[in-house]
């Protein structure tokens, strides 16, 4: 069993940023789409 | 409208608790020692290929239901459930190939598990452009929920690959026969994590069925619906 644990944070920051980047995303494509229906 | 606005508050109040997750995650889940910070990715990744694959097996769900009782609701709540599921399906194959790198030393193998995952996220595609590529809706809504009952079968071949297959990814350590293999205080924040997906999910099918019924009334009013390719 290795004394240090890995030093690979810069990993999780990138895969949490990534996360919140594509679900914000989705739910502000949602947002604009229906209120472009809601306009027309 | 009243779908519409429970959607967004819905996915309002998930998105919040998802920066909850973020904290819980981040600060208050102690680190595994062999794997380091990047084995919390895990919380973001398992929820995300729960979905994906859930989601899918929905689709199959309603567009069996729909070539029996021909509801047009069913089939716009399959589409609804295709396009969050190929977000989710994003999700899982960023997530994963992020986590894969330092843990494995690559970003991706061809193994049967990624391979697999892989397929349904092109199947969630092929779905969506099918559903734009056809005018008629009757034949739209029919052809999709075929391709849809295809999806929910590949979905167990998914999740079960691991056993079937020697493959590089991880077995499961929650959804397996026996009890879970994860201290108390991850599976806490992983049951938090899924909890709060379920809701962002319940949040994007309500907003996306919402927009998809706006839509087919804006073509309704418009005279039969000219715009042909435009629809979601």
């Amino acid at each position: 069993m290795p004394d240090t644990v890995p030093q690979n944070g810069g990993y999780m920051v990138g895969a949490y940023v990534v996360a919140a980047v594509i679900l914000i995303s989705y739910a502000l494509s949602l947002y604009l789409r229906t209120r472009r229906s809601l306009r027309a | 409208m009243r779908l519409l606005r429970a959607g967004r508050w819905i996915t309002a109040i998930a998105l919040l608790l998802l920066a909850g997750v973020y904290v819980r995650a981040l600060v208050y889940t102690p680190v595994e020692r062999l794997q380091g910070l990047a084995q919390k990715i895990y919380y973001l990744h398992v929820p995300a290929a729960i979905w994906a694959e859930t989601a899918m097996i929905i689709v199959g769900i309603a567009s069996i239901f729909y070539l029996f009782l021909k509801d047009p609701r069913l089939d716009r709540f399959a589409h609804a459930s295709a396009e969050v599921g190929t977000v989710f399906a994003v999700l899982m194959l960023t997530t994963g190939p992020i986590w894969g790198k330092p843990i494995w030393g690559t970003w991706w193998s061809w193994d049967a598990r990624l391979t697999l995952a892989l397929f349904l996220f092109l199947l969630y595609v092929g779905y969506l452009l099918l559903r734009s590529a056809v005018a008629d809706p009757a034949s739209r809504a029919r052809f999709a929920a075929v391709l849809g009952i295809c999806g929910m079968v590949l979905v167990p071949f998914v999740h079960f690959s691991v056993y079937m297959f020697r493959t590089l990814h991880p077995m499961p350590i929650v959804l397996k026969p026996s009890e879970p293999s994860l201290p108390g205080s991850m599976l806490a924040t992983l049951l938090f994590s899924v909890s709060v997906f379920t809701l962002l999910y319940v949040g994007f099918v309500t907003q996306r069925y919402a927009l998809s019924y706006l839509r087919e009334q804006l073509e309704a009013t418009a005279g039969g619906g000219d715009s042909g390719m435009g629809h979601a």
